[in-house]
């Protein structure tokens, strides 16, 4: 404490103003962090969550405006727009939880008792379970049928992890959008142009395995990119 | 700023005000509770004061004249001081409690013995004793002698006796409302 | 002992950063110096368990970092300010050292006056709620001693502290590395050879990956004179002898 008079001598102060600050600073958890808590068995783990970037408020409200203008406009003109933006809106989602691309603090993440490996796992699953009830719902909601409904998640699991491998190669989030954005759009395309349908990359069954082994080594990728460290100084 | 800035920069928020009127009035206030706590509870009772303090300070009237600030923050630490020294038991009172002029044991030892506390500050911001406030103070109403004879024994005119009363009066409802000016420090 | 490196090495792709560091430290103050480049922040980076060596042995604590859980144990009582610190603009102070208390595996119970006693201790104490982006240099270091420390760690490595810290400031941070320094191990890395005069017990000074000193800074002070090297203080002479001699051995190898 800055000093003035110290009072009595036998008085600690500045022990006194101490558990003052301690009550008067302190941050009170919101009740999704104090959940998320109890279900991870880890406070750290749930603060690293409930910031997370592309958990954020601005991203919260984003997302479902994405959703529903895919909604709208499937209802406008008939064309599915929903399982066409979803994976997309995931893959940007996954690739902004991650570290160095928006984690200017990587280096002190990297020293912690909470890994920061633990803290990516986390935070994608969480994205990812976001991202597909959303889309769920409003696929639904487009009243789209049931293959398309469903069908739309294995390709997004895909795209999911083509962004997240990108982003932890390159270290960079921006990178990791990009990746996963150009992708999905090259299949889409690429779809229209074997089958001409937008949707066939969608609704085409024996597509899923590959993008399952697809995702299976981007996975992989991303587990061996965050165990290598940034090198030299 | 003045702490009745500083009090409404608390009551809007501002943990900086609470600190530096921490800075500005804890040593005093702990000086006050000093006489009547141990220091281990010393401790506790300022913290819960200023913790009080920060939850509220929304309460606290402005229009007051002299030093409110003060008489107000003593007040909450007062009261702290009295609630702990119930929840230790009589036993932990420091003083012995005040008589009241009957004889029997004034009711609440805690009380009392802040009550005794806030007597001796009082009565200290008359001045040394032997000074002319003092003095007068000493004769007329602890002694109860009429005017004339006070003056008589002093050695002094009526109205000194008189004027003297009035200031040593002034004095002390200033000592007895609060604050640091009213004797705090002066030891 | 806190620390024990055997012959620690690393190396990245060709470049070997650290080479054959053999080390033993205690509680107390630890300076590490030595030129830009020298090795000093990848040998703290290991400490920190932020990179594996690529050969040695390395034991923190009294556990081989090596596992996952005995590397969690070492992380709960490690305190460790990078060189670059990059900071979340939006976070308070008090949100950010809090933030690295949590992730520390902190009981959050105890998380609330740890963090007041580390702000305070940093002089923080007048901008709790300060966001970040609005602070200076000098604050924003202070701010991550802040965060390094609020876990009273057992272990402390800190790679130039003082950058961007004013004189008075510096001082008060030296009372804290003495403080620091009764009970745990600080191993402070700085290139400022005054910090680490006044504050260490003990000096270890690195060149090209290797230690080429290692005692208190009386003897690298004793180093230093009649030998006529470069330097306005008898431990800027005796780290230039030290360097000097190390650099004349590895020509005369070459």
């Amino acid at each position: 404490m800055s000093g003035t008079d110290a009072g009595p001598p036998d008085v600690d102060l500045g022990r006194v103003w101490l558990g003052v600050a301690a009550q008067v600073w302190r941050r009170e958890p919101g009740w999704a962090e104090r959940a998320a808590g109890r279900l991870l068995r880890s406070p750290g783990l749930a603060r690293a969550l409930v910031t997370t970037p592309s958990l954020l408020l601005g991203w919260l409200i984003a997302t479902p405006v994405v959703l529903v203008a895919g909604v709208l406009a499937t209802l406008g003109t008939g064309t599915p727009y929903v399982p066409l933006l979803a994976p997309a809106v995931a893959a940007a989602g996954i690739a902004y939880a991650y570290g160095p691309g928006i984690d200017p603090a990587w280096e002190l993440s990297r020293s912690m008792a909470v890994s920061d490996r633990m803290v990516l796992l986390v935070r994608a699953v969480a994205v990812f379970g976001l991202n597909a009830a959303l889309g769920l719902a409003a696929s639904a909601a487009s009243g789209a049928a049931a293959a398309l409904t469903f069908g739309w998640l294995v390709p997004m699991t895909a795209v999911c992890c083509l962004a997240l491998a990108a982003a932890t190669l390159a270290r960079s989030a921006n990178i990791g959008v990009a990746a996963g954005m150009s992708g999905w759009v090259i299949t889409v395309l690429a779809g229209q142009a074997a089958a001409g349908r937008l949707t066939a990359v969608i609704t085409d069954s024996s597509l899923i395995l590959p993008y399952l082994a697809f995702a299976a080594c981007c996975g992989a990728v991303a587990a061996y990119a965050t165990r290598i460290p940034r090198g030299t100084s | 700023m003045d702490d009745d800035e500083l009090i409404a920069a608390v009551a809007g928020g501002d943990d900086g005000a609470l600190r530096e009127l921490f800075s500005r009035h804890a040593p005093w206030l702990a000086a006050r509770l000093r006489a009547v706590l141990p220091a281990a509870e010393v401790e506790d009772a300022l913290q819960e004061t200023f913790l009080a303090v920060w939850q509220g300070a929304g309460g606290y009237q402005w229009a007051r004249p002299g030093d409110a600030a003060g008489g107000w923050l003593w007040g909450i630490a007062r009261r702290q001081a009295a609630l702990l020294l119930r929840r230790r038991g009589p036993a932990a009172v420091v003083l012995p409690a005040v008589l009241t002029p009957g004889g029997q044991q004034a009711g609440d030892p805690a009380e009392a013995a802040l009550a005794r506390a806030d007597l001796d500050q009082a009565v200290a911001a008359l001045g040394p004793a032997g000074g002319p406030e003092r003095e007068v103070w000493r004769l007329l109403y602890l002694e109860d002698r009429p005017v004339a004879e006070v003056a008589q024994l002093l050695g002094v005119p009526a109205g000194t006796v008189k004027s003297r009363a009035h200031r040593a009066r002034r004095l002390l409802r200033g000592a007895l409302r609060g604050g640091p000016a009213a004797g705090g420090g002066k030891r | 002992m806190n620390v024990e490196l055997t012959d620690l090495t690393r190396r990245f792709g060709r470049t070997t950063a650290v080479s054959g560091v053999t080390l033993e430290v205690g509680p107390g103050v630890f300076g590490l110096l030595g030129p830009n480049g020298a090795g000093k922040t990848s040998l703290l980076r290991m400490m920190a368990t932020v990179i594996p060596p690529t050969s040695g042995r390395l034991r923190l604590l009294g556990r081989d970092p090596g596992s996952y859980a005995p590397r969690r144990e070492v992380r709960r009582r490690l305190g460790y300010l990078p060189q670059s610190l990059g900071y979340y603009p939006g976070f308070t102070v008090a949100e950010f050292v809090e933030y690295f208390a949590l992730l520390k595996d902190m009981p959050p119970g105890r998380v609330p006056a740890a963090v007041a006693a580390a702000i305070e201790r940093v002089g923080l104490g007048d901008r709790p709620r300060a966001k970040l982006r609005t602070l200076s240099g000098g604050m924003l270091r202070r701010a991550g001693i802040a965060q390094a420390i609020v876990n009273e760690p057992e272990l402390l490595l800190l790679d130039e502290p003082t950058a961007g810290l004013d004189p008075e400031q510096r001082v008060a941070f030296r009372g804290l590395l003495r403080d620091f320094g009764q009970r745990a191990t600080v191993i402070v890395s700085t290139h400022l050879v005054e910090d680490v005069g006044a504050a260490c017990t003990q000096v270890a000074l690195m060149e090209q990956g290797r230690i080429v000193f290692h005692g208190t800074p009386a003897e690298l002070t004793a180093r230093g004179e009649g030998s006529g090297a470069a330097g306005d203080a008898p431990l800027e002479r005796g780290y230039s002898a030290v360097l000097a001699a190390a650099r004349s051995v590895t020509a005369a190898r070459a």
